[in-house]
């Protein structure tokens, strides 16, 4: 994925607010990219770019070649809901589904048939530890249970990338190393994750690179992108 | 997302907002109900008119009538017109409507009647054919008559026990005789003392001659009218009541109480003229005045019916009748007009629908708006996992479809109870108003499936705004933390 002069400006009023400013990223198969920044950094409109849920300014992002400034609507919601998985800070739960019903909904876009999806759904939280949680709803589980069953929503279609939006940020400090370590793990299987977060610390420690932003602007970048998650 | 998904997701998000979703779909149900109740009356009436329309075979039958006017060259209706207008391409039968007052006497029961005198052919149209008890008269000349049920009910007898018993009909006739024997008996001495009063040796001058001329005319004149009109002959035969007939009286369409077979008949309708002063004119007029007692020759009828082919259309049989110099009028053209007025009447209950449904449909909108404000994050995410413009706005209208056909599915039954209920209190009414019990009422399938579409295609136009308002929700803005 390469992320080419990408800008990202908004009008506040009679301001520009210049979210993302010419920002170059290139990320590789199999990375796990961090992207750390204070807030108001831009580093979540440049997640939200680069799942193709935000539209740039100008600059483009190309996946594999294809430019997602040149999809269509449609096009870009098959992008979306082919190859890209996601978490949030909030888990973005729907309160009145269940576990497994909130697992099941990721496949409605992608062709998937009812029963596999149903069979999907089932297996991707018996793999997260969560097989006795399925018929539970969000407000019947933990926080780091609820992150989980978003994570499995985001793993269920089998995502080429999985962008994290501060995953950890409602989380305590076991469930925090739990999911992080989960992130890890799945990178470790070959998955792309790009994660937002606002702790350097935590960041450092299981990203394979890490790329500080600042007003919209990547202002540093440590690491290797060759090299996968840390290992904690 | 396929339909069940999408039904799945709709119906799961109404059975969360019950009471939202209950008050906006009793909106649906409440404008259906009224729309179908009403048409419902509508559709009711019609196929009751069009049911009675069939029962009595008017849609091939006609009735003709002499031309308006009084143009000596008018045609006239008698029986010859007749045998000219059975002839015609289309008509099975031409009959005409032959009716008399009577005094009927049922043993030593006396009724003042009107009658009708039939041929026996007529008994194989429609109209005649309801028989309740008996059988039809055998032959015109036979001695025999049908009554209908109203005269049973006058005598208190049932159908069947009235067949067999005699009935003696007699009729009281207008004729020149009775006239005349009226100036030359009852007034012969006034006439002698006025003859011996004329002096003849005086008829030669002009002046004396016209005033005891025109004088005298116009006094034996007035006795001639006296005689006519109060000292008539009495006609009265026997005959033995053969079948009874259901009762009917609509419009054009009367049949009378005693029916007796048409060459019986004609010593009562052709010996003289009924009490009306105006046969005699109309006599005089036609040059039938002094056509011989028991004969039908020159008599001519009000109206004729015709029994047509219901293969040939009714407006080809009415051109060729009117060009012989005759009205028409048909019951398929007066059904035509009918038809036409339920189409508006109907037009105008719908309209009156369509209004309750376009207010229930406000209250969709309002729904449906609610709900985008309230899922913003639900649409938001369903967009990050794939969705695209066109699944939310399809996910958005199927939940408009779904309160429209729950709506429009519960509004027919209920439009059905109600209508139900007005049949019960109408029939009520009726029976205590001793007429015939009517269902008013139907629901036929058409009105059924216009129900529910109205219904699902007025909901999904109220829902196709907050859809389009859902579909352009910004993912960025819907997931942002808060």
């Amino acid at each position: 994925m390469k992320a080419i002069d990408l800008c990202r400006y908004y009008r506040r009023g009679p301001s520009e607010v210049r979210a993302v400013d010419r920002v170059n990223i290139v990320v590789e198969k199999g990375e796990f990219l961090g992207l750390v920044g204070s807030s108001g950094s831009g580093k979540s409109t440049m997640l939200n770019l680069m799942a193709g849920l935000d539209t740039p300014t100008s600059g483009s992002i190309e996946v594999e070649g294809v430019s997602l400034t040149a999809l269509t609507r449609r096009e870009l919601a098959a992008y979306r809901a082919h190859k890209v998985g996601m978490i949030f800070q909030a888990f973005n739960l729907i309160p009145h589904r269940t576990a497994l019903g909130n697992v099941e909904m990721a496949l409605y876009f992608n062709d998937t048939s009812p029963n596999e999806r149903r069979r999907k759904a089932v297996e991707m939280l018996e793999q997260l530890g969560l097989g006795d949680r399925m018929d539970h709803h969000p407000a019947d589980l933990s926080g780091g249970e609820q992150q989980r069953v978003a994570v499995a929503r985001a793993l269920v279609k089998n995502p080429e990338i999985l962008f994290a939006d501060e995953p950890t940020g409602n989380l305590d400090h076991e469930n925090t190393r739990q999911i992080t370590e989960l992130l890890t793990r799945l990178n470790r299987q070959g998955l792309t994750v790009i994660m937002v977060t606002h702790d350097r610390e935590m960041a450092r420690n299981y990203t394979g690179r890490l790329i500080r932003m600042h007003y919209g602007q990547v202002v540093e970048e440590t690491g290797n992108s060759t090299s996968p998650g840390g290992v904690v | 997302m396929n339909w069940r998904d999408l039904l799945s997701i709709s119906t799961g998000n109404l059975w969360r907002l019950k009471l939202r979703s209950f008050l906006t779909i009793s909106g649906v149900v409440i404008a259906i109900a009224a729309f179908v109740a009403m048409l419902s009356f509508g559709a009711g009436n019609q196929r009751l008119i069009t049911e009675q329309f069939n029962e009595l075979g008017l849609f091939t039958t006609m009735q003709v009538y002499p031309p308006r006017g009084d143009s000596a060259r008018a045609a006239v209706l008698d029986d010859d017109a007749i045998e000219a207008i059975s002839k015609v391409p289309g008509v099975n039968l031409a009959y005409p409507f032959n009716s008399f007052k009577i005094s009927a006497n049922f043993e030593d029961t006396a009724l003042e009647l009107e009658a009708q005198a039939l041929p026996a052919t007529a008994f194989n149209t429609k109209l005649y054919s309801r028989l309740v008890a008996g059988t039809f008269f055998s032959h015109d000349s036979a001695r025999q008559a049908m009554v209908t049920e109203e005269i049973t009910d006058t005598l208190g007898l049932s159908a069947d026990s009235i067949i067999g018993r005699q009935i003696v009909i007699s009729i009281q006739v207008a004729s020149i005789d009775s006239g005349l024997a009226y100036i030359l008996q009852g007034e012969r001495d006034r006439l002698k003392g006025r003859l011996e009063e004329i002096r003849f040796d005086s008829l030669v001058h002009d002046d004396y001659r016209k005033r005891v001329f025109y004088g005298e005319m116009n006094e034996a004149f007035k006795y001639f009218l006296n005689g006519y009109m109060h000292h008539r002959n009495l006609v009265c035969d026997t005959f033995t009541v053969c079948g009874v007939l259901k009762k009917m009286r609509r419009g054009r369409m009367q049949i009378k109480p005693v029916i007796i077979p048409a060459f019986a008949a004609r010593r009562f309708s052709v010996s003289g003229f009924g009490d009306d002063p105006a046969d005699l004119f109309n006599a005089l007029k036609n040059g039938t005045f002094f056509v011989p007692s028991g004969d039908s020759i020159g008599r001519s009828y009000p109206q004729v019916t015709l029994n047509l082919d219901p293969h040939v259309p009714y407006e080809t049989v009415s051109d060729s009748v009117e060009a012989l110099g005759f009205r028409t009028f048909s019951f398929a053209a007066q059904f035509k007009e009918i038809s036409r007025f339920f189409f508006y009447f109907d037009m105008f209950l719908g309209i009156i629908g369509l209004i309750a449904l376009i207010t229930a449909s406000l209250g969709i909108v309002n729904t449906m708006v609610m709900s985008i404000i309230e899922r913003k994050r639900e649409i938001g995410l369903l967009k990050s996992l794939g969705a695209d413009e066109r699944d939310i706005r399809i996910l958005f209208l199927f939940e408009s479809g779904v309160i429209g056909a729950l709506g429009a599915a519960t509004g027919i039954i209920f439009g059905w109870l109600i209508t139900r209920l007005a049949s019960l209190v109408a029939r009520t009414i009726m029976t205590r108003q001793g007429l015939d019990e009517m269902e008013l009422f139907a629901l036929p399938g058409w009105l059924v499936l216009t129900a529910f579409l109205f219904g699902l295609i007025v909901s999904l136009l109220a829902g196709f705004y907050p859809a389009s308002r859902a579909a352009r929700v910004d993912p960025v803005e819907a997931l942002r933390n808060e």
